[in-house]
């Protein structure tokens, strides 16, 4: 089980979040402009990172808010949590390797 | 004689679910308040209608005349009074702001648990830390209780208010009858 800490409501058990998959992936200005396969891959593709992932999740037993989290996908390890909108912290490569 | 006199208790002859330690609550007018706490319009209109400071710390309650409101959100707030017309108390916001005011008494029953062992079954029936260094009177989560969605304040030394949906209610309220068995 994670312990994840919500922005607002501070640190809860997995059970009360819901997973949103990879973060900023951005919607094309121009749908329209798009081939068959480019808009494919906005809709499904998804990278499938070994080490630092940046995933969205949902609070959806608590305060029903959407937030960003920095996780290691190898140790499980959450290294940031970060509101939507805010800019993804740098982290420093020997964090990275952990 | 108000709008609540058509309401059914889930509990109608379930009365063997209840003692001294769990007790359900009478029906208590809700209302959904949502609004952006950094406009001082919005703030005004609350006090002023209220008469009540919107709680803006994660997790806590705050106390007005009559009523309370119990954080639920950045922008999202319950507030709980024994007057059944709170929500027309906030039926009239100023012109163009921008909140939602929405009358959700019907939607959950308050049941109360109390007692020496009130918090060793909240523990068996929530992942969440009670203990007192961590939480205490003035807080409330959002959070499971036994697995369906549950609001739990705490209203004093050893006494929680749970906010459960009408539907779950008979469920939970079987499942902690149950849990305090083991401490009679
Ligand atoms: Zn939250």
């Amino acid at each position: 089980m994670l312990l994840i800490k919500c922005p607002w409501c501070g640190e809860r058990p997995e059970t009360e979040f819901h997973y949103g998959g990879e973060a900023h992936i951005e919607r094309p200005e121009n749908p329209e402009a798009l081939s068959d396969e480019e808009w494919a891959n906005f809709l499904f593709m998804r990278s499938n990172v070994k080490g630092l992932f940046r995933e969205r999740w949902h609070h959806s037993n608590g305060c029903r808010r959407w937030f960003n989290v920095l996780r290691n996908t190898v140790s499980h390890d959450i290294l940031a949590v970060y509101r939507m909108g805010e800019k993804p912290p740098v982290i420093e490569p020997a964090e990275e390797n952990r | 004689m108000g709008k609540f006199e058509h309401w059914h208790s889930p509990f109608e002859g379930q009365e063997n679910l209840f003692s001294d330690a769990l007790k359900a609550q009478p029906f208590t007018a809700q209302v959904n308040l949502r609004g952006n706490p950094d406009d001082g319009v919005f703030n005004g209109w609350v006090k002023d209608s209220l008469d009540l400071e919107l709680p803006l710390e994660p997790n806590r309650i705050s106390e007005g005349k009559g009523c309370k409101a119990l954080w639920l959100g950045p922008d999202e707030w319950l507030v709980i009074g024994s007057d059944e017309g709170l929500a027309s108390d906030l039926s009239s916001p100023p012109d163009g702001l921008h909140s939602a005011v929405t009358d959700v008494s019907a939607n959950r029953v308050i049941l109360e648990l109390s007692g020496p062992h009130a918090r060793d079954v909240l523990s068996k029936s929530c992942e969440l830390d009670f203990h007192p260094r961590v939480f205490g009177t003035g807080m409330v989560v959002q959070t499971l209780l036994a697995k369906s969605q549950a609001i739990i304040e705490q209203v004093g030394g050893d006494r929680y208010h749970l906010y459960v949906r009408n539907s779950f209610a008979r469920y939970v309220a079987e499942w902690l009858s149950d849990a305090l068995l083991e401490f009679q």
